[in-house]
């Protein structure tokens, strides 16, 4: 896998790579999809109509009032918290 | 009383008759933890206080005449499986010092029946491989021989069951994360059919394959814990409204004149030869108790695992993707900018394997390749299925070897991702179909390591191969790991 698709694919990943890694993550994603290659062997088309009998993905339930966890609780995972998750300013 | 290696049912005999006390039974684990784990390194948290307040907690239901199967029950549970207050890592730096504000449904279920849970256990980061060696904390031994791997990804739960650090535990399967370690650690690992057992709380890597399951010492034990695991949760959308059965009910029923399927792609290359005789010679046994053994085929087979990887890395690049730094998770101090922040936080939090799961399914999904990888992965996963189905239409069960070898060395594989995805052949194909299975052991090799066999059943259809594999486990003799 050439390093610009690599890069492409890292950033798509939200990750960075130091010029020494991605010489390493390319040689390694190249033997990956040397492997996921296999799959162009078969001559198969995926029927979407088929899967819907099986998956019970819209099993949605009734909406009802019922009690949220705690505020402080959910906030207390956060490294940066005034009583709300911080991030860098992201408007001038 | 001789606790070493004791079935739940005795257990909890034991602790129904007041031969052991709740605090006993739960104390004689945590020393064997204090013996032996500074080398096998099955757990990354000890939950020692906890423990014993709640082996007292159970001690008193005990006494009360209300016990239910797994109260006062010493466990282990996966560092993937989120409990309440108590840190949950993901074996990664990324969840570091994350300490979950609730509790999985799984815990949750456990809690109300009163067990006592001993500590969180290893796993491959973010479940990711099948050594436990991608962990950024324990990278846990095997308790054959500790210059092996226990397998993984639940590798920390089949080791601790198996060096007898808890009486049973729990673990997640994606494409054999239970039963690839229960192999290679010579206990008894049940993936459920997907759906049955709620996915809240789990940690999510791939979420069309992921499954909660039990570890324990016989399919017996395993059917035990299902029953207290399982049901329909309004938390999964996913989770199946189907009524539960008593999963232990036809243990003990004869398994003759049921029909085994060999599919013959299970055994022919890339399987070592001793697993292979091992396996076959499971097959004899559990012909000469009266079942049919149907020699049939699985074309499908030899692309399962680049199906399985293009797939399962798609879900998971999706999945991944919260982690931000922001609402919880490792928070870089490097960068500026919102970018910086997020991608600096990702950088550093996760490890070598994760990222390669991220890159491949992202390209999986990018477009111009769409088409030709997830699109064709999903394909796949239909022809797999099918050929399932068309097997099950003949047969009640299938038998498989567990994994194409025995437990290797701790640094083989690490570093050849390849490799690494190609041990999986025996176990992704179960996944995908969202099957129940059982591994459970079959014999050793020349060097004394652990065999194990899969018996692969219908969805839903737990009790068929919980009662195949209690049946063949009766006059199954484990040779036990000396620590």
């Amino acid at each position: 896998m050439d390093l610009e698709m690599v890069k492409y694919l890292a950033e798509l990943g939200k990750l960075k790579f130091t010029d020494e890694e991605l010489e390493k993550v390319g040689e390694d994603m190249t033997s990956i999809i040397e492997l996921m290659d296999k799959v162009k062997e078969i001559d198969v088309v995926y029927d979407p109509y088929l899967d819907n009998k099986n998956i019970f993905l819209n099993d949605l339930r009734e909406d009802k009032n019922a009690k949220s966890l705690d505020t402080q609780k959910l906030l207390s995972n956060a490294k940066n918290q005034q009583n709300c998750f911080v991030v860098p300013k992201v408007v001038e | 009383m001789d606790m070493k290696n004791i079935s739940l049912a005795k257990l909890r005999e034991a602790l129904d008759q007041r031969k052991l006390s709740a605090r006993e039974s739960t104390e004689f684990y945590l020393k064997r933890i204090k013996e032996y784990d500074a080398d096998l390194e099955c757990y990354i948290t000890v939950t020692e206080e906890k423990a014993l307040e709640q082996a007292d907690k159970a001690q008193k239901r005990i006494d009360e005449g209300k016990a239910s199967a797994l109260t006062g029950i010493p466990m282990a549970i996966k560092d993937n499986i989120c409990t309440e207050g108590i840190l949950t890592t993901c074996s990664s730096k990324m969840l570091e010092d994350f300490v979950p504000p609730y509790n999985a449904t799984v815990m949750q279920k456990l809690e109300d029946e009163n067990i006592v849970m001993l500590g969180k256990v290893s796993l491959d980061e973010f479940a990711m491989g099948g050594s436990t060696q991608t962990s950024a904390f324990k990278k846990t031994k095997n308790p054959y021989d500790k210059s092996r791997v226990p397998g993984g990804s639940s590798g920390g739960s089949a080791s601790a069951v198996g060096a007898d650090l808890c009486a049973a535990a729990l673990g997640s399967d994606t494409g054999g994360s239970i039963r690839q370690p229960s192999s290679f650690c010579g206990v008894v690992g049940l993936k459920p059919t997907y759906s049955r057992v709620s996915r809240y709380g789990l940690v999510a890597f791939a979420s069309s394959l992921d499954q909660i399951g039990p570890l324990a010492r016989s399919s017996r034990d395993c059917a035990v814990i299902l029953n207290s695991i399982c049901g329909f949760d309004m938390h999964d959308g996913t989770s199946s409204r189907r009524e539960v059965p008593d999963f232990t009910a036809k243990i003990g029923q004869n398994i003759k004149g049921l029909k085994i399927a060999l599919p013959k792609e299970f055994y022919e290359e890339g399987i070592d030869d001793e697993v292979r005789k091992c396996v076959l010679k499971a097959a004899d046994d559990l012909k000469a108790m009266g079942t049919t053994i149907v020699p049939c085929s699985m074309p499908s087979l030899k692309f399962a695992i680049p199906a399985y990887y293009l797939i399962s890395s798609a879900e998971a690049c999706s999945n991944l993707s919260r982690y931000d730094g922001i609402k919880y998770g490792h928070r870089s101090t490097v960068g500026e900018s919102y970018e910086d922040l997020i991608k600096n936080s990702r950088s550093e939090g996760f490890g070598d394997e994760v990222k390669r799961r991220i890159l491949l399914g992202n390209y999986a999904l990018s477009s111009g390749y769409y088409d030709a990888y997830y699109g064709k992965a999903m394909a796949l996963k239909q022809l797999i299925r099918k050929e399932y189905n068309d097997i099950f239409e003949q047969c009640d069960v299938v038998l498989t070897p567990t994994a194409p070898t025995t437990a290797y060395k701790v640094h083989e594989n690490i570093s050849d991702p390849v490799k690494m995805y190609q041990a999986d052949i025996c176990t992704v194909t179960v996944n995908i179909a969202g099957l129940p299975a059982v591994s459970t052991p079959c014999g050793y090799d020349k060097q004394g390591l652990p065999i194990g066999m899969s018996i692969i059943g219908k969805q839903f259809d737990e009790q068929t191969v919980i009662q195949v594999a209690d049946a063949y486990e009766a006059s199954f003799e484990r040779a036990l790991p000396k620590l």
